[in-house]
């Protein structure tokens, strides 16, 4: 079995890939954040963010991926509607990083390359016509492409997990942007998965395509090299109708741009989060997984967690977790420390945020941070829902619908941290 | 020395406004002519750079209805300094002609209508020769300014490649194209030009190098591409030699390899970035829209693309063809390397004097004359205008002699950056020539 990825991951910058617009792809309002650049109006120039070539870089070295020391773009050429230049800029020769790779436990899974590349507008498709959101065009992405060197599923899932803590201490959030081309053989013939939304999704659409390959295999039939799609409710890949022949985009170099040194870019020694969790763990005795899911859900556990002493270790970790299950995200080095020497094994809630100096109002905080992780959650399990957002009134319903019975609040209530969790991730 | 550009009051201005529509009735030199009174100094511009508020169409019908809502970054300096736009001229069809009638109303020459104007940037040179003190803000990608400055008896400055930003220009060939300026006075292109060049914040492609003027007496004929240029032209280029050696001038002559492969060079590149330059036009956002929403992608897009003209539809398709993988290294990458060839053997020269040729291998041709040539000898016209755009290099025609009523230009070409320099020698140029006009308003 051969599987190959072809990843895309939203950069976290403030502004678009080649204009200054601001990178929120999903507003309030369609196309309130646009200008002459993203909507590819004849006389406008791409300009590029700096930041996401910085972004990109250390994305590059932190998949062991040699820095290309000059880097360009070129265009990709095609016609879709979301498309408004009728090409894509993105990378092919010229790509920030090149021939890295992602350790599991000793294998190496190749890394191809690295590519800067712009996200096209989102078509919104109704009953009878699409409406196109340009707010997105132009949002700043790497795709990350594999070797072909993933050959189980077991295999696929420790590969997903690895990425995701080499990511997040670049600033990607893999579990809200993630979009994939899946590349399954189990024989000679190569079948592609297009535009797999989501982690949850990209394992069910490989579970279900080794299935049905090896189905195919067993009852000696044969598998044809085609493109495939995955269609989230019925769970399962269907063929797409489009003609199967070899793609012809024409690649052609950018000369609205021009050729980036890199040499002089500072990229700091990344931060991986399972190489750290796993230097923790064995330093203080700890099981692995635990620290990693804590370092992977706030930020600033890394630093906290690697502060202290590895007699104070257990005790930090059980109060990051009496952190975490009390509903308190924003507490400072301070907090952890005073909170350290106490004895809070046995403590409930409100005695935890009395010892804190939280305990003025915190009743009513407290549940606010649970109510909005909760929605947060959600979110981040259903794709569509955070997509569609406030802008539809089904999606957004059926949300207040599950605020309102989980949390016993009102609908009016629950609109409104609905609406403040998604317009927070947004921001973020 | 600061030009002296035509400024009206309101009432003249109507005055003007109603002379100029009436010559254009006849000439063909603008898409578009503004009505409101403008009250600084006189400029037009070619209808393939932004003006704010006023149609953009390139000449193209897929562009018609686009009224674009911001300026060229060229634009707003000029505009910043006291410059106003009075209208869009005729060009062919986003640049891609050399005579000027790739356009809907091909614009006619101003000292005869049987003739051309010259291409692409027709109706600058037409206006520029039309009224008094004028400056018309031109493009060149292959020698859009050169050819219809020859052919219409006005100066044609190409600046250096990324002296002036392209933000607010409607591509053609990114890595070629270049404004320029089609004037009638060294002093008054000097001071359009001092007021666009430099870096531009918007265009990553444009450049902060000082422009300098380092001036030299030495010109430099290049012998093997004077091979395909008309008899006539040559006699009278022969003799412009003489007379420039009489002002102190010293000519030389010299080879310069590969050369002759500038315009295959040339059309390889270009129609390949222009066949993605192109690919934003389809027919929903801006301009041309299909009205039939019914359609499926492909045959909306198609309905779209069908406004593209003759030339237009042509580059689309052969530039596809040479940038399709199987055959990009056949002739992209050659044409690459020839570019690189010939910058390296131009400049070797360039570094110590001027190059100077005819601008056109041919007299000014009638329009029946080459409304039915073949695309291949309509691009082998480019043959002298080609090697300086290819490169990159500040160039400039100038018009020195009248035969049979109708003016001729020669074209002297400097190291990048010197653009000055060329201003320098039409300032001394100018001390013993005078320009003829058939008629002038303002």
């Amino acid at each position: 079995m051969k599987i190959g990825l072809e990843v895309h991951v939203a950069l976290p910058t403030k502004t678009k890939l080649f204009c200054s617009d601001l990178a929120y792809e999903n507003q309030e309002e369609p196309n309130s954040n646009v200008c002459p650049v993203c909507l590819g109006l004849p006389g406008a120039k791409p300009v590029l963010n700096q930041n996401a070539l910085d972004i990109s870089a250390r994305i590059a070295k932190a998949l062991n991926c040699e820095i290309n020391e000059k880097t360009w773009f070129v265009r990709k050429v095609y016609f879709y509607p979301d498309l408004p230049k009728g090409y894509q800029i993105t990378q092919l020769d010229g790509a920030i990083g090149v021939r890295g790779y992602v350790d599991l436990n000793g294998k190496k899974i190749g890394i191809r390359r690295v590519q800067i590349e712009e996200d096209p507008a989102r078509i919104i498709r109704e009953k009878d016509y699409s409406l196109i959101d340009f707010n997105r065009s132009g949002v700043p992405l790497n795709e990350i492409v594999t070797e072909p060197d993933i050959t189980s599923l077991e295999e696929l899932k420790n590969f997903i997990e690895e990425l995701r803590s080499i990511l997040y201490y670049q600033g990607v959030n893999i579990n809200q942007e993630l979009k994939t081309d899946l590349n399954i053989s189990l024989a000679e013939k190569r079948v592609e998965i297009k535009n797999v939304t989501g982690v949850r999704n990209l394992i069910s659409a490989a579970e279900y395509e080794i299935k049905r390959q090896s189905a195919l295999i067993k009852e000696g039939k044969e598998i044809n090299a085609e493109t495939r799609s995955y269609k989230e409710d019925s769970n399962e890949t269907v063929s797409s109708r489009e003609k199967e022949t070899e793609e012809e985009y024409g690649f052609t170099f950018e000369p609205d741009l021009t050729f980036y040194d890199t040499t002089k870019l500072e990229i700091p020694k990344a931060i991986i989060a399972s190489n750290v969790a796993k230097e923790l763990a064995d330093r203080n005795e700890y099981n692995e997984k635990t620290i990693r899911e804590l370092i992977l859900f706030n930020r600033r556990n890394l630093s906290l967690l690697t502060s202290i002493t590895r007699e104070e270790f257990k005790k930090g970790v059980s109060l990051i977790e009496k952190f975490a299950s009390f509903g308190v995200e924003d507490y400072s080095e301070e907090e952890f420390r005073k909170m350290l020497d106490k004895d809070v094994s046995s403590i409930e809630k409100d005695g935890f945020l009395q010892l804190l100096g939280r305990a003025n109002n915190a009743e009513k905080k407290a549940d606010e941070a649970e109510i909005e992780a909760g929605i947060k959650e959600m979110l981040s399990f259903d794709k569509t829902l955070f997509d569609r957002g406030i802008k539809d009134e089904k999606a957004m319903n059926f949300m207040i619908g599950e605020v309102k019975e989980k949390y016993h609040i009102t609908g009016k209530e629950a609109a409104y941290f609905i609406k403040k969790v998604i317009k927070g991730m947004l921001n973020n | 020395m600061t030009g002296k550009f035509l400024s009206l009051n309101d009432a003249e201005y109507a005055v003007f406004v109603s002379q100029l529509r009436q010559a254009n009735e006849r000439l063909n030199a603008f898409n578009f002519i503004d009505e409101n009174k403008k009250s600084g100094k006189i400029i037009s511009v070619k209808d393939n750079i932004c003006v704010k508020g006023m149609p953009a169409t390139a000449s193209s019908k897929i562009l018609q209805g686009y009224t674009p809502g911001f300026n060229a970054t060229a634009i707003q300096r000029l505009e910043d300094n006291g410059f106003s736009v009075i209208g869009k001229t005729n060009m062919d069809e986003f640049g891609f002609g050399s005579f000027g009638l790739n356009s809907e109303h091909p614009a006619k020459n101003p000292f005869n209508e049987e003739y051309v104007a010259g291409g692409s940037s027709s109706g600058s040179a037409v206006a520029t020769a039309l009224i008094k003190e004028h400056v018309s803000i031109a493009e060149s990608t292959g020698g859009s300014i050169s050819a219809p400055a020859a052919f219409c008896g006005v100066v044609g400055l190409t600046p250096t490649y990324g002296a002036i930003s392209r933000y607010g220009l409607i591509d053609y060939a990114s890595s070629l194209d270049k404004i320029g300026f089609i004037g009638k006075s060294a002093d008054n292109i000097r001071e359009v030009m001092e007021k666009t060049v430099g870096s531009d914040p918007k265009d990553t492609t444009s450049l902060s190098t000082a422009i300098s003027n380092k001036n030299s007496h030495k010109l430099y004929v290049i012998d093997n591409l004077m091979g395909g240029i008309d008899e006539g032209i040559k006699d009278r280029f022969e003799e412009l030699l003489v007379r420039l050696s009489t002002k102190d001038y010293k000519i030389e002559h010299v080879k310069i390899d590969y050369l002759e492969y500038s315009v295959p060079a040339y059309y390889i590149l270009s129609m390949s970035e222009a066949s993605t330059n192109l690919a934003k036009y389809q027919g929903f956002k801006y301009g041309f829209k299909v009205k039939d929403f019914s359609l499926n992608y492909n045959d909306f897009f198609m309905s779209a693309r069908k406004q593209f003209g003759r030339e237009a539809k042509r580059r689309v398709i052969l530039g596809t063809f040479i940038r399709s993988k199987s055959i990009k290294q056949k002739y992209y990458e050659k044409a690459l390397a020839i570019r690189h060839a010939i910058i390296a053997r131009m400049k070797n020269f360039l570094k110590d004097g001027f190059i100077i040729m005819p601008s056109m291998p041919i007299f000014t041709p009638k329009i029946s004359e080459v409304s039915d040539i073949s695309p291949v000898e309509a691009y082998s016209m480019d043959m002298l205008t080609v090697p300086p755009n290819l490169c990159g290099f500040p160039h400039m025609s100038f018009p020195y002699f009248y035969e049979r009523g109708m003016p001729l230009g020669a074209q002297i070409i400097t190291d990048h950056f010197n653009d000055y320099s060329l201003l320098d020698f039409l300032s001394e140029w100018e001390i013993g020539f005078k320009y003829k006009f058939k008629e002038e308003i303002g």
